[in-house]
């Protein structure tokens, strides 16, 4: 297992922000008889500056372990992951601490940030305002709303501005108009250079992505060009395309 | 801005939005001391078992409280926020500095704890050195704050680490120190978590003096007990992150 803040490579004009190689992950017990789950089994990923890239598969291919490994929040039993540039990462049930107001969870996410209070203000004013729960920054986080909370949750990721971004169906819970808007801001942080990548379940949202890696078998193909596993079940007859 | 005090500001701004942790904090030591006072000196004499003077009763109901309270205090702050704990250390808080937050709002919590319980101790028994008693009712609860915490980081399931807690105060309080309960204890007794703090205790109470050796212990103890948290903390916050910048 080796992990490093690798310099980068440049690949068709865009650097490579985020690379992992032969990536394993067995869940194991830690009963006698308990059972292992190997989920990973040599998973390859290059992520680019300026490119939004959707990580799809079946419920238990290993999509979020992928992601977490890639993040650096979950270790990996063999293989390597290059990372260069800040990171943030949106999991998929918000992690936050439920007693603290939304300003006061970006002052303690932001701190871990390094940021200033200046910046940290400019920050939440700015995401409050983009994603629309201004009215709720005095609000405690466990008095939110499902869909707020994630905006929150979003937020955290987004707040220092950084060079990947990972997110773990960060839409989950959000009305229309907000998932329209995250769409934008994820579409104007590619043009601006950030690496966004996504887990994703949508087959609409395939037109927003540059590429497609589907984990399957333990392994990340990528299907970029061609259809998923799901989407030819879904769809047998190729008719969404 | 400073991650350590932004941190420990926002572990007091979670201790006192919740509850239970005040009504713990300031109703549970009337009830201990005086429950556990009545209760042990209306235990009948018996060859092997001697009954507790009503003070010294109320002295291990206030130890007890403390213990009680300032060890639940430690695992729930431990266990409640593990994920998020995660995220933030992904962030760029260092596990150390998390844990050094968690520690501190701790051990402030556990000053006001031994405080509310000293102070309804000295309305119901007369004690010789006041200062004393609750500067050791205090280290009493810092041992457990930190043995909670422990606990918490190896055994993370709030029922279970409650158990553990909860029974280890009430072993300890029965069998540590010169107690009239213990008829014929083994002697590692005295490695007990609460086993000195008593001894500083009851001295402090009724003689207004304490053992400097007691103390010694106590501080080895606690540095033994932060060796420890701060490992296995630092164990299961381990990742693979660290961000370039």
């Amino acid at each position: 297992m080796d992990t490093t803040t690798a310099p980068t490579e440049t690949l068709g004009g865009s650097k490579t922000l985020v690379r992992g190689n032969a990536l394993e992950k067995t869940y194991g017990s830690r009963l006698p008889l308990g059972r292992s789950t190997p989920v990973l089994t040599g998973a390859d990923i290059e992520v680019h500056a300026g490119e939004i890239v959707g990580i799809v598969g079946e419920n238990g291919s290993g999509k979020s372990t992928l992601m977490k490994i890639l993040v650096g929040v979950l270790d990996h039993d063999a293989g390597t992951v290059q990372r260069h540039g800040t990171v943030g990462w949106c999991p998929q049930e918000p992690l936050l601490y439920d007693r603290l107001t939304v300003s006061e969870t970006f002052r303690l996410f932001g701190a871990g940030y390094d940021m200033t209070r200046e910046e940290i203000d400019a920050a939440k004013q700015r995401l409050a305002d983009e994603l629309d729960f201004e009215q709720y920054l005095d609000y405690r986080v466990d008095q939110l709303s499902g869909g707020n909370r994630q905006k929150v949750n979003l937020s955290v990721a987004l707040m220092h501005d950084p060079d990947v971004l990972m997110l773990d169906e960060p839409y989950t819970g959000f009305d229309w108009e907000t998932y329209l808007r995250f769409w934008d801001m994820a579409q104007d942080l590619a043009n601006d250079g950030t690496a966004v990548v996504m887990i994703s379940h949508l087959i609409e949202e395939r037109s927003r992505l540059d590429r497609v890696f589907e984990v399957r078998d333990g392994l990340v193909h990528d299907v970029t060009d061609e259809e998923t596993e799901s989407e030819l079940r879904s769809d047998p007859e190729g008719e969404h395309e | 801005m400073n991650r350590f005090v932004v941190g420990v500001r926002a572990n007091l701004q979670t201790f006192v939005r919740t509850p239970l942790n005040v009504v713990l904090a300031l109703v549970l030591p009337l009830v201990v001391i005086e429950g556990w006072g009545q209760a042990m000196a209306g235990l009948p004499s018996m060859p092997t078992v001697e009954g507790i003077p009503l003070d010294l009763g109320r002295l291990l109901g206030a130890i007890f409280g403390v213990a009680i309270i300032t060890g639940l205090m430690g695992l729930v702050q431990m266990i409640s926020a593990r994920e998020a704990d995660r995220r933030l250390v992904q962030t760029g808080y260092a596990p150390r500095t998390l844990l050094a937050t968690r520690l501190a709002t701790l051990a402030g919590v556990t000053i006001v704890v031994a405080g509310v319980n000293f102070g309804v101790l000295w309305l119901t028994i007369d004690v010789e050195a006041p200062l004393f008693v609750f500067a050791f009712l205090a280290l009493a609860g810092v041992v457990y704050a930190f043995l909670g915490a422990l606990v918490g980081a190896v055994l993370p399931r709030l029922f279970e680490g409650s158990l553990v807690v909860v029974f280890l105060a009430m072993m300890d309080v029965f069998l540590s120190g010169d107690s009239p309960l213990a008829a014929d204890v083994p002697d590692f007794v005295q490695y007990f978590p609460l086993y000195h703090p008593k001894e500083l205790l009851q001295s402090a109470a009724f003689d207004g003096t304490f053992a400097a050796g007691d103390l010694a212990f106590v501080g080895g103890y606690l540095l033994v007990l932060l060796v420890l948290v701060t490992a296995v903390f630092g164990a299961t916050m381990r990742t693979a992150g660290g961000w370039s910048a």
